[in-house]
């Protein structure tokens, strides 16, 4: 999987969200093996222990569990991955909403350019 | 106790001061950066952790130690510089490595050195020099050591080198050991660092966790580096 | 760890002195074969004499640079392998200076016995060669060791011969160490500096050259007045024993100017290394 990271942010905290996507989206399958802590550090170009923390963070949410011999798998469950998903969603939605916002269209006018935005969609 | 500790630790050249009363202390496990423009005295810091040099005041201690036999059983140090004999073979190496350091890991080496298609029968003369770095670092990483001291590693070499090095070092060290890189490229290092250290003109200017100056400063720490040393 | 030491530094030597003392034994086999044809009436064809001539020459010539090999050998190991990029290495090696130098030391020893044992070998060999028509006649002319003992009790150094031999020794181990330790100290003074490292290192050469031959010259002095003073007529007995007693005298200003050297050597590596 492809890593970049941001300037403004602390690195554990992109890690745990480009995780996080990674799950919600599929590229890791509800109860895949992950690679060890070192590997995914290496694949991503990071320290071991800042990867670590990131995994530990997604444990707490429930989005991966570790078997203490066998290695961290992605959750199997899939009301966490859906609400991770939702959650996920919301905040896109949100983030879209305050930048328009910004921009100076009204609710309505928004919701009149998604539309016309989805119908371009509908005809290719 | 501390893997690495500076009690106003002063180094002169003459009437050049390279380090100026300096104190620092350095825990294991982690990955620390030492960050500074060129002739801030950074290499001199890792000659003297690595008794290559004696101080002209204070002291500096390697796992409650001052430099000497039983710290450079474990520490592992790559200089700034090619300092591999050009006449030696890749097998005449591993051998002088496993001859005087107990923690060196030969067949981890081996399968490094052939990952890169460098077999024991090279040369060190033979080799490109972007390859003399990667066999140098691999020989260092090889290992199993208690302290890291890495001299600008990546000065000088193309962005897959880069890549090469830092993927090397992060999945070849001992996790209960200390890595200190010293550079330069800030931007290029920053992702494998815990914590760093600044230091210009011989003295510390600032010592903190990437994320705390990421989480406090809302900037990289090369965008924070460029701001503390702007001039 | 010093034998590991020993071990690394005939790894770096050999390559180069085991040819070179290779190339003199079979250029000395030729040669002694040349001298051989030259003399006899087997090579009136110009270009064979030539070609004999040229194999002489080329023997005293490799004669000539193995010792002046084993001498660069023992100067650049120590520069290179200590004093440059490759101190990197040998500093950060869990050894202490004193091993370093030693190695150093008893490998260039073994070296220059090794090569001048080869050197008097060859050029014996030579001089028999030469002296005599066939080997037969080497043998047969062989003194018996009843003759070579009359021989030296004629010179009166029988009885001590085997102090004589001690001395001989211990002389020759020692001036090469002092040799050895000589270059070893006055380059280790001279890279204490930050610039200048080279010429400083001949300045402390010749400054090191200066003050011991002073002192040699004080001491060899005082030593014949009190030879003088002790048997102002010499024969064979007291000739041996003041012999003995100089010989003893030269043997302690070696030790001391090896003993200072060495410690001027490892004292600048262990507190004024200053590797660029």
């Amino acid at each position: 999987m492809d890593w970049s990271f941001r300037s403004d942010q602390p690195i554990y905290s992109q890690l745990v969200q480009q995780i996080r996507l990674a799950i919600i989206s599929g590229t890791y399958s509800p109860g895949q093996r992950l690679m060890s802590v070192r590997d995914m550090a290496a694949e991503a170009g990071v320290n071991p222990n800042t990867m670590q923390r990131a995994l530990q963070d997604l444990e707490r949410e429930g989005m991966v569990c570790s078997q203490r011999t066998t290695g961290r798998f992605v959750t199997e469950d899939p009301t966490v991955i859906e609400q991770a998903k939702t959650k996920y969603a919301e905040e896109q939605i949100r983030v879209f909403f305050e930048t328009m916002r910004k921009l100076g269209y009204p609710r309505e006018a928004i919701l009149a350019l998604l539309k016309e935005e989805e119908g371009k969609h509908a005809d290719t | 106790m501390p893997i690495l500790e500076c009690r106003e630790l002063s180094k002169h050249f003459g009437s050049v001061q390279a380090l100026d009363e300096v104190s620092l202390t350095l825990e294991a496990g982690r990955v620390i950066g030492l960050l500074g423009p060129n002739g801030s005295g950074k290499t001199t810091l890792l000659k003297l952790a690595n008794g290559l040099l004696t101080p002209t005041g204070g002291e500096i201690l390697i796992d409650g130690l001052a430099p000497g036999k039983e710290t450079k059983r474990i520490v592992s140090y790559l200089p700034d510089r090619p300092y591999l004999a050009e006449w030696m073979k890749v097998s005449q190496l591993l051998d002088l490595f496993e001859d005087f350091y107990d923690d060196f890991d030969r067949d981890r080496a081996i399968e490094m050195l052939l990952r890169l298609n460098i077999d024991e029968e090279m040369r060190i003369k033979e080799m490109s020099k972007g390859t003399r770095e990667k066999a140098q670092l691999i020989l260092v990483m090889s290992r199993k050591a208690k302290l890291y001291l890495l001299d600008e590693p990546i000065g000088g070499v193309d962005p897959a080198t880069r890549d090469y090095i830092l993927e090397t070092i992060i999945r070849n060290y001992n996790p209960e050991a200390a890595v200190v890189i010293s550079t330069h490229l800030i931007a290029d290092v920053e992702q494998v660092l815990d914590d760093v250290v600044f230091i210009n003109q011989g003295k510390i200017m600032l010592q903190a966790s990437v994320d705390s100056i990421r989480e406090e400063h809302g900037m990289s720490v090369d965008q924070y580096f460029r701001e503390v040393f702007r001039c | 760890m010093l034998g590991k030491l020993i071990k690394q530094e005939f790894r770096a030597t050999a390559r180069i002195m085991l040819p070179v003392s290779g190339a003199v034994l079979v250029l000395a086999l030729l040669a002694n074969l040349s001298i051989r044809g030259l003399s006899g009436n087997m090579s009136n064809v110009p270009a064979l004499r030539m070609l004999l001539a040229f194999i002489v020459f080329a023997y005293g010539a490799a004669i000539v640079a193995a010792a002046v090999m084993a001498m660069v050998i023992m100067i650049n190991r120590f520069y290179r392998n200590l004093l440059k990029d490759e101190g990197y290495l040998m500093f950060t090696l869990p050894v202490s200076v004193h091993e370093l130098v030693w190695a150093k030391l008893i490998v260039s020893l073994v070296w220059f016995l090794v090569t001048g044992l080869l050197i008097a070998l060859v050029c014996s060999a030579t001089a028999l060669n030469i002296s005599h028509t066939s080997l037969a006649e080497v043998f047969r002319e062989m003194p018996s060791w009843s003759e070579i003992r009359d021989a030296l009790k004629e010179l009166g150094v029988y009885n001590g011969l085997i102090g004589l031999t001690m001395q001989g020794i211990l002389v020759i181990l020692l001036s090469i160490l002092a040799l050895c330790l000589h270059f070893y100290a006055a380059m280790s003074l001279g890279h204490m500096f930050s610039k200048e490292k080279i010429l400083l290192s001949i300045v402390f050469f010749v400054v090191i050259s200066f003050a011991f031959s002073m002192m040699q010259t004080g001491i060899s002095i005082a030593g014949f007045e009190a030879i003088d003073r002790l048997h102002p007529v010499l024969d064979s007995q007291n000739g041996i024993h003041d012999f003995m007693m100089l010989a003893w005298i030269f043997i302690g200003m070696k030790l001391i100017q090896s003993a200072v050297l060495y410690f001027a050597t490892v004292l600048s590596l262990k507190r004024g290394l200053n590797l660029e």
